[in-house]
């Protein structure tokens, strides 16, 4: 028992009643930072998938990152991604001004460059299943190819929460529950580009130079 | 892309037939015929007493972490049930085919189980125990207490706890229908590459097995974020960290761990799914695939897991023996330091799953040291509980009779697990019956601490105690069943018997599976005592009924609330003082004082939202399951417009003023010196308000009550 | 002798793993022996203390003193982290060592007993499903479902599998290993007692795993060269062709054994660049639902 750290019984408070609880935002922020923690696990057990599959043997005599990765094409893909989290950046500094035109041209600018990104993404796939590059193709194209995609799904689902925040905004303006889901999505949208780093350098361009 | 399946697909129905039905099974098709019978008089009893209302408001659309982790706990208890008859029939196939003489019946060989079937009935069993059964009981306690422990008026994300449970209850209902609409895995709970891989694995069993598994993991891993942000935020004021009662930490680290480890399940299924839907080539033998890579994945989750599952019930026995040795825990500090030791060490070794699979002596060496350094913190805590009852003052009450069992449960367990770590060793009994009966006396650990705890905590959210003689009962004969069946499994592993046989081809063995056969039939009757330890207590409950410090010795802050329980939990919340809360004012004469002010307090609404989701990832369960395109859908755009409409509306929750809580806390304390007092003078008349709190009452028109309003229809 | 005295208490014969007949699984039960001493003796002398606590400690009774406050002890902390600390510390150094001596990539427990001039066995190990090929290429041979080996003598083998993962194990000999497709293991070891052992696929490998089974036959050598010039002189040959037809779907429930002469070399290196070319060997659905009908379809197409 801390004894030592006990107050006197006779003078202790037993009640709180000015205990107003937690702060709204705070905890919700914290609740999905620990969705992203769990998020960040996912994308590290597909690299570690991708990471075994990534040997020369993995690719069965197929093409290889060496042969179907355009460097100068992803990076474009990179830039506007990057583009468009510096995009989300600056609406949410509108927020703090209580701007609220500024913090939809800050979504309207992040949601056109992430579909920029998504376009870009689609079109290559097509192209690579037009060269033959499918996950059926070999081990090693089914982890580039999943990996890859996955990050793509999230971009996605990303851009159908600016939409609907950009809706929820127009609507309500800046409340408790839309700048706490702003502040969610804006953690949201920078891990995935924080993934998207790792995706590009260790998948994308590992592979072309191996 | 998509790949094609044996036995013909159609865009409407994807892979349904009328052939998928097994109607001509002669265990099945009864088995349905039952369990319509049962549907159709539980629907019709609760048609009949107009419950349907009451239902809804009260248990279908609550948010309430009481009424949830109650939820959580009955389809625990369900599946732990059905994983049970799962047991006694791998047990019956065994015994009956055992030795090239042995009969068959039903279209068997040998026993009544073909291989077809068996293999589905041990996967089952396995995934439905651990998942579906052991991991819904320890959430729903979770649930339960850890609010109530800290202080708080609910978890942190009310509609969140809600959306999991409805989420696990969608993953066993796949996993219930398997059973009469297709068939379900037979490659084990835990799968293998490539026999899942579509060529060797044909039906859609697998596919079952992927989808309740991600469900159950997508369940899980929301219920981990909300308790983390309960423990992290939500304390009541003065609650300072080493002041967190001892369940509330290893409920922390647990969830700690299962945060981490089951998106890794859902990668390594989401990969097998890739492989059965898409053609991919993860895991398959050819086109570059190493299916040595799934089960690193898959054990990479699978080991955290279990600790996942244990440290809670390492928590619950932590409360369990202070309680009833009347002392504080020994070494509180050093059993939370041995708790995060042992979730982060529980990291490194997964590979003692498959060391047989040809990794070399060094990767070998290192899980083996590294998974015998995990038994340094479990033996650790083994020793702080025999501290905690040295000097003591112990009551054996069934619930202290159920800890005490799992902690000699724990000895046989790790001195087998110790056995496994070693290579030289483990090369031997790997996938023998002997590792068997090491995870079982493990989980039985989980079990009898699940069973200690539901008696010890019972009494606080319904009110009544349990009644001791048939708990007794029940713990005695569970453990003669214990008995029976995992020592003679021990001894079958050191005769060289290899799990998963269906037909089991020594007789020499016989003897020993006639003991197990026995044992689970001694189980049954442990069932049946369980069923009599409900229907006593129930009719015994007011003369059972306890105030708000039910055993008189407990010493975390739950205890300090009423029994049961108000649905807003603490009237004012409590200002903690010290470790122990409780104890500590007991010890000074003041655990009896009451809120001199009351302050108006909020609450979250009710929502229909959460199981109108739930049902919907059901929907999407089954449809990817058959195949059928349009429906998975369908299903999924209905999932996020779902969400959407949710976010939009909100929850601004209502308001239950100063005065209504002053009324309702008055009529408590009045039934708490009833109970405290004397005996009631009025038999059988039911607890006042109802099992749970305060359904009958009517809040004012100030605030709307919690049986109606918010969003649901 | 410790093995041979617990073996003649434990029903002598039917406690395999306590009974070894072989130079790996002695070195199986020795590591066993050490690790059950000295966990036994912690976790029995735990249980006692318990057990006296229990008794002692007993409310009402008045056997101990009660003391309401105590729960700490650095003392007791000190031995209840070291007591463990030293026993893991133990068991670590005796776990590394003998997973180095049956390691059954390179044994040291019977490659340090190999005389200079050798004269191992190699024995090439396919698994079907759900039969198990065993192909002697130093004799140009193979065997279905019986594994005869000669005492006295190292046996070193290669494992494959075609279709699906599973594990080789006889319990009295030999320590599991897994057979993966389109994978090579190894695996070796040596025996000097005559006898008869069971062997056994010990990973779940589909429907037939529970027959296939196979006797392992440790032989002196001049029976083993006798058994060798019988299956030499087998009617049955075995290419890669006739090998595919081997390797299809057979439950082997009446453990049928087959000798092949004149066995095509390479065939297990052939086998594994096919599987990691892609061949599967594909299962009908609902194969096993009704066995009966199943055996009798199998009986009907004559691959006995």
């Amino acid at each position: 028992m801390s004894a030592h750290d006990s107050p006197d019984p006779s003078k202790a408070v037993l009640w709180d009643t000015h205990y107003h609880g937690h702060d709204v935002i705070s905890t919700r922020s914290f609740g999905y930072f620990l969705y992203l923690l769990s998020d960040g696990m996912l994308f590290a057990t597909l690299f570690a998938a991708y990471g075994v599959l990534s040997y020369s043997h993995s690719y069965f005599n197929g093409q290889t990152p060496a042969d179907f990765v355009h460097p100068w094409y992803t990076f474009t893909q990179t830039v506007a991604l990057f583009l468009s989290v510096l995009a989300y950046g600056m609406g949410m500094s509108a927020v703090k001004k209580g701007n609220k035109a500024g913090l939809m041209n800050g979504l309207i600018a992040a949601f056109v460059l992430g579909v920029i990104f998504l376009g870009l993404d689609i079109h290559d796939m097509m192209d690579l299943a037009a060269h033959g590059v499918t996950v059926q193709t070999s081990g090693g194209a089914s982890a580039f190819i999943v990996l890859t995609q996955v990050h793509a799904a999230h971009i996605f689902f990303g851009l159908l929460w600016i939409l609907v925040m950009m809706a929820q905004v127009a609507a309500k303006g800046f409340t408790t529950d839309t700048v706490g889901r702003l502040l969610s999505l804006r953690m949201f949208w920078h891990l995935q580009a924080i993934i998207w780093v790792f995706v590009f350098v260790f998948v994308y361009l590992w592979g072309y130079m191996s | 892309m998509l790949v094609q399946v044996p036995g013909g697909w159609n865009p409407l129905l994807g892979r349904l037939a009328i052939d998928q039905i097994p109607y001509t099974n002669p265990i099945l098709a009864p088995l349905f015929v039952a369990v319509v019978i049962g549907a159709v008089i539980i629907l019709g009893l609760i048609t009949y007493y107009h419950k349907w209302g009451y239902l809804w408001k009260e248990w279908l659309t609550t948010v309430d972490h009481k009424k949830l982790g109650v939820m959580y706990i009955i389809l625990g208890l369900v599946m732990l049930f059905r994983g049970f008859i799962d047991g006694l029939m791998i047990r019956t196939q065994q015994v009956w085919a055992n030795g090239p003489q042995s009969s068959g019946v039903f279209g068997a060989v040998h026993g009544y189980l073909t291989p077809f079937h068996f293999g589905q009935v041990y996967s089952a069993h396995g995934l439905i125990m651990i998942l579906l059964a052991a991991t819904p009981l320890l959430v729903g306690f979770m649930n339960i207490i850890v609010p109530l422990q800290v202080g708080a008026r609910d978890m942190a994300y009310p509609y969140l706890n809600a959306l999991g449970l409805w989420i696990t209850a969608a993953a066993v209902a796949l996993i219930m229908i398997s059973l009469f609409v297709g068939d379900f895995a037979h490659n084990g709970w835990f799968g293998y590459a490539p026999i899942f891989e579509l060529q060797y694995s044909p039906g859609v069993g697998v596919d079952y097995w992927i989808w309740t598994l991600e469900l159950t993991a997508l369940g899980t891993t929301l219920g981990g974020i909300n308790l983390i942000a309960t423990i992290v935020k939500m304390r009541a004021p003065g609650m300072t960290w080493f002041r967190l009662p001892i369940f509330t930490w290893a409920s922390l680290s647990a969830n700690i761990i299962a945060l981490t480890s089951f998106p890794a399940l859902q990668v390594a299924l989401f990969l097998v799914a890739c492989d059965r839907y898409l053609g991919s080539h993860f895991f398959t033998a050819g086109f570059g695939g190493n299916l040595m890579l799934y089960t690193n994945l898959f054990w990479i989750w699978g080991h955290p897991e279990v600790y996942f599952v244990i440290l809670p019930a390492f928590g619950m026995m932590s409360e369990i023996f202070p309680a009833f040795s009347e002392k504080p825990l020994f070494g509180y500090i050093t059993m939370v330091a041995a708790s995060f030791a042992i979730a982060g060490v529980s990291w490194l070794v997964w590979l003692h799953h498959f060391f047989t699979m040809g990794a070399g002596p060094d990767v070998n060496s290192f899980f083996s040291v590294a998974t015998m350094l995990v038994g340094i913190p479990t033996g650790v805590k083994v020793f702080n509980w025999a501290f905690t009852m040295y000097r003591g003052r112990i009551t054996y009450t069934a619930a202290m009779l159920w800890a005490i069992g799992a902690l000699f449960l724990l000895l046989v367990g790790g001195l087998t697990g110790m056995m496994l770590a070693i290579p030289a060793i483990n090369y031997m009994v790997h996938n023998s019956v002997f590792v068997i009966a090491h995870f079982h006396s493990m989980l039985l650990v989980i079990v009898y601490a699940i069973f200690g705890s539901v008696l010890f905590w019972f009494p606080k959210v319904f009110g009544f105690k349990l009644d001791e003689f048939w708990a007794k009962t029940m713990f005695w004969l569970f453990s003669a069943g214990s008995v029976l069946v995992f020592v003679p499994m021990y001894m079958l592993g050191f005769m060289g018997q290899t799990r998963r046989l269906d037909y089991v081809f020594n007789t020499a063995w016989h003897p020993y599976l006639v003991t197990e056969e026995i044992g689970i039939a001694v189980y049954c009757l442990s069932v049946a005592a369980f069923f009599v330890l409900l229907y006593v207590s129930i009719r015994d409950r007011v003369k059972n009924r306890v105030g708000q410090d039910a055993w008189g010795t407990s010493r975390s802050l739950e205890w300090l609330t009423h029994s049961p329980v108000p649905f807003y939990n603490f009237a004012v919340t409590p200002h903690v003082n010290a470790r122990d809360e409780l104890a500590w004012r007991r010890h000074n004469g003041i655990n009896e004082a009451q809120p001199t002010q009351y302050v108006d307090i909020h609450m979250p609404n009710n929502t229909g939202v959460a199981i109108y989701i739930g049902a919907l990832t059901f929907v999407l369960g089954f449809a990817l399951t058959w195949r059928v395109w349009w429906l998975c859908l369908l299903s999924l755009v209905a999932i996020i417009v779902l969400m959407i409409v949710r976010s939009w509306r909100g929850d601004p929750g209502y308001i239950i003023t100063a005065a209504e809580l002053e009324k309702m806390e008055r009529e408590a304390m009045q039934r708490q010196q009833q109970v405290e007092g004397h005996l009631p003078h009025h038999g059988g008349q039911a607890v006042p308000g109802g099992a749970m709190a305060y359904e009958g009452q009517k809040v004012s028109p100030l605030g709307t009550p919690p049986s109606s309003g918010g969003d649901h229809h | 002798m410790l093995a041979a005295a617990w073996a003649g208490l434990a029903n002598a014969g039917i406690f395999w793993i306590f009974d070894p007949k072989g130079t790996m699984a002695d070195t199986n039960l020795h590591y066993m022996i050490i690790d059950v001493v000295i966990m036994g003796a912690i976790v029995g002398i735990t249980a006692l203390l318990v057990i006296w606590f229990m008794w002692k400690y007993s409310k009402g009774k008045n056997r101990g003193k009660y003391d309401a406050h105590w729960s700490h002890s650095n003392t007791l902390e000190v031995l209840v982290w070291g007591i463990p600390i030293i026993a893991v510390g133990f068991l670590a150094y005796f776990a590394v060592k003998g997973t180095f001596e049956i390691n059954p990539y390179n044994p040291t427990v019977i490659t340090k007993h190999m005389a200079p001039k050798g004269d191992p066995v190699h024995v090439d190990v396919i698994a079907t499903d759900w039969q198990w090929l065993f192909i002697y290429p130093q004799y140009h041979m193979a065997v279905a479902n019986e594994l005869v080996l000669p005492v006295h003598t190292p046996v070193f083998f290669r494992l494959t599998s075609t279709a699906v993962t599973s594990g080789f194990f006889i319990p009295q000999l030999v320590g599991m290993i897994d057979v993966m497709p389109g994978m090579r293991t190894k695996n070796a070891l040596e025996s000097d007692r005559i006898g008869v052992y069971q062997g056994i696929a010990s990973d779940y490998a589909g429907a037939g795993t529970s027959w296939m089974t196979f006797p392992t036959k440790m032989v002196s050598k001049e029976d083993f060269q006798n058994w060798v010039s019988k299956v030499q002189a087998s009617p049955k040959t075995m290419t890669y062709a006739s090998f595919n037809r081997f390797a299809e779907p057979y439950i082997n429930v009446n453990h049928r054994v087959v000798y092949f002469s004149n066995v095509e070399s390479g065939i297990f290196d052939h086998l594994m660049m096919e599987v990691m070319n892609g061949k599967t060997w594909p299962l009908p659905p609902a194969m096993t639902e009704n066995m009966v009908a199943y055996m009798q379809k199998q009986a009907a197409e004559h691959r006995d």
